[in-house]
């Protein structure tokens, strides 16, 4: 813990919640929380709980049972309408009879603000999100990027405590998704405010977050920052839904000073391991494809399978054993398709995750 | 291009046809006739306002018209009051049994008009179910002689008559309307009243409008209904006319009585979208940026 983080309080604090729905348990037992000025994404494949404590935090889902503090004061006896949040919903949810000026201008409004300070404020957001030229136009003139804009304008003009995002790039082509990303990472350090943003890409997450929350049925697999959570994933579901790891399934036999042996299929591998892995449990080898090199006298032996071009490089996958390994080969030609390769990789850099994908020898 | 063209030509011309002789040329030989007069037993096609003129000119048919016209208003503007939560719980609470409960709402439009008067009779007569009722729980030593045959029984037939198509009307822009625009307004500091005024209101106005526009047209053209159930109140413009077409003979009077309704019916239409064009729900509803 850095010094001075125990001391203060977090913008946001949520302890033991949890969601049902008649039989299903959306949300099982997640604390969560978020200090001033981060960045924080919620990421987890769909159904996993991700925007259910989204709308928790928002006021538009009750909570089954945990609570929720916001600067240290109760949330939840509070109605979505006097939360010091704002959400930025995936459909935009643009007032479709009103001007993009006029949408912005809602929140304010309804507070009563003099009309010159609306007006300065709401031309104040729409510069921010580069949309000052279009406060006359109706929501149904602009792009998907464009509304987008707009709803970013409408949240911030508030000026919330925190920023709540439900997926709000998912209808964005991929070019202007990658623009709005940038844009909203510049905006989040700009208005010093803290974004929580929920995804199910992890590129998204990556390229936006000074902390990912990794979740999956309802619970919190992971928590870091996005090179922690890409490198040394805590157990074998992390390892497989960031990276796309190859993951070798085995026993530990060893383990001692961050790092642990693990007897798999292809003999034992020893490399650095993620807390939890013990003596006698189950863990996985994560093996990155572009951490796997194709050459000779490597541990690993198989059959080329099949090339897939990616422009920068070739995916090679590689039947080893019982196994399919993705290889990244950055050679202009690839290993010819059904012929002997070698693999080899640095065990230093290599890393054992907690568990086995369900399914794994 | 030019098989563009013959393709429009091919689809748009039977339709042409079809409007031209089935609702424009029925209506053109009554504006034809209007102009004429009667002579004993005999039109004679001798052009003049003469009709017009008496049209005008008489206190009683400018009283009937104008009658139809406040009829049709309040009904649709009580149907509406009625239709808005029926049609926002059918749209946006019920999911499993929707289908049932939009075909429940229409079953009474299969019944025919006479039955569901003869129904209402039953109901509000002097020896009717409603009577029965309140002398059995003691609420009332004698029927309500007034219960039947006033007006008030009229526009309480009419307004379940034609609650249907307002309900229909608002219940298609209920369905449009994306839930997360309540979550955002919410969420932007809204409460309920500011919801309902500030987005239900003017993104319903194109349902609101349509049922109205429907619910008025019917109740104007509706004279079975106010006659069978409102008794001496029951006389309507139509009954009027239908009376000039029948024993009086008199079809180019009643034709021009029939023409000064649709002309004032479509000036009271052409008002409401005006008006309401100019307010921002208007321009909403009726689509211009």
């Amino acid at each position: 813990m850095a010094p001075g983080e125990g001391g203060q309080a977090p913008l946001l604090a949520g302890r033991g919640l949890h969601k049902r729905y008649g039989a299903v348990h959306a949300v099982r037992g997640v604390d969560i929380s978020l200090s001033t000025d981060r960045y924080v994404t919620l990421l987890g494949p769909s159904g996993c709980g991700k925007t259910t404590i989204l709308r928790m935090i928002g006021g538009f889902e009750t909570v089954t049972a945990g609570v929720i503090a916001l600067d240290g004061r109760p949330l939840l006896d509070t109605p979505p309408s006097r939360r010091p949040v704002n959400t930025v919903f995936q459909s935009y949810a643009l007032f479709p009879h009103l001007n993009v000026a006029d949408n912005v201008a809602f929140g304010l409004a309804l507070r009563r603000l003099p009309r010159d300070e609306i007006a300065r404020r709401v031309a104040e957001a729409l510069q921010m999100v580069r949309m000052d030229s279009m406060g006359a136009r109706r929501p149904r003139e602009l792009s998907g990027g464009q509304q987008q804009r707009v709803a970013l304008a409408r949240a911030i003009v508030n000026r919330p405590r925190l920023l709540l995002l439900d997926e709000p790039l998912s209808a964005l082509d991929r070019k202007m998704r990658k623009e709005m990303q940038i844009e909203l990472k510049d905006l989040q350090r700009r208005l010093g405010l803290a974004f929580l943003h929920v995804t199910h890409d992890q590129e998204e997450a990556f390229a936006l977050s000074d902390s990912i929350i990794v979740m999956n049925h309802g619970v919190i697999e992971q928590e870091g920052d996005p090179e922690t959570i890409y490198r040394r994933p805590s157990n074998a579901y992390v390892a497989d839904f960031i990276g796309g790891s190859n993951l070798v399934a085995g026993k530990v036999v060893a383990c001692a000073g961050g790092e642990a042996t693990l007897e798999t299929a292809f003999g034992p591998a020893r490399a650095p391991c993620a807390p939890g892995v013990a003596v006698g449990r189950r863990a996985s080898l994560c093996l990155r494809p572009e951490q796997l090199v194709i050459g000779v006298g490597g541990s690993l032996g198989g059959t080329v399978r099949h090339t897939v071009f990616q422009g920068a490089d070739w995916l090679v996958e590689v039947a080893a054993g019982s196994a399919a390994l993705r290889v990244r080969c950055p050679d202009e030609e690839p290993p010819a398709v059904g012929g002997a390769v070698s693999l080899r990789y640095d065990p230093a850099k290599a890393w054992i995750a907690d568990g086995a994908l369900a399914g794994d020898a | 291009m030019d098989g563009g063209r013959t393709f429009l030509a091919a689809t748009v011309g039977p339709v042409l046809v079809a409007l031209i002789v089935l609702c424009l040329a029925p209506l053109g030989v009554l504006l034809v006739v209007s102009f004429f007069r009667v002579d004993f037993v005999s039109i004679v096609p001798d052009p003049s306002l003469h009709n017009y003129a008496q049209v005008l000119s008489s206190g009683s048919y400018r009283y009937l018209i104008a009658k139809a016209l406040m009829s049709g208003a309040t009904i649709a503007a009580i149907t509406a009051v009625i239709a808005y939560p029926v049609a926002f719980f059918i749209a946006k609470r019920i999911r499993e049994v929707k289908a049932a409960l939009l075909t429940a709402l229409l079953i009474p439009l299969y019944t025919g008009d006479l039955v569901r008067i003869f129904a209402w009779r039953l109901i509000l007569g002097r020896e009717g179910v409603l009577n029965s009722f309140l002398i059995w729980t003691g609420a009332i030593d004698r029927p309500i002689e007034t219960l039947l045959f006033s007006p008030t029984a009229t526009t309480i037939v009419l307004v379940y008559n034609y609650l249907p198509f307002m309900v229909l009307g608002l219940w298609l822009s209920f369905e449009t309307l994306d839930d997360h625009l309540f979550e955002a307004a919410a969420d932007l500091g809204a409460g309920r009243t500011t919801i309902l005024l500030r987005l239900v209101l003017p993104l319903t106005a194109p349902g609101l409008v349509a049922g109205a526009l429907m619910v008025f047209a019917l109740v104007v053209g509706d004279f079975i209904t106010p006659q069978l159930i409102g008794g001496a109140s029951g006389v309507t413009v139509i009954s009027a006319i239908a009376d000039l077409f029948g024993a009086a003979f008199d079809w180019p009077l009643g034709s021009a009585i029939a023409w000064t309704l649709l002309v004032a019916m479509v000036g009271v239409v052409a008002a409401v979208v005006v008006i309401l064009g100019r307010t921002p729900w208007g321009s909403a509803a009726f689509g211009r940026g």
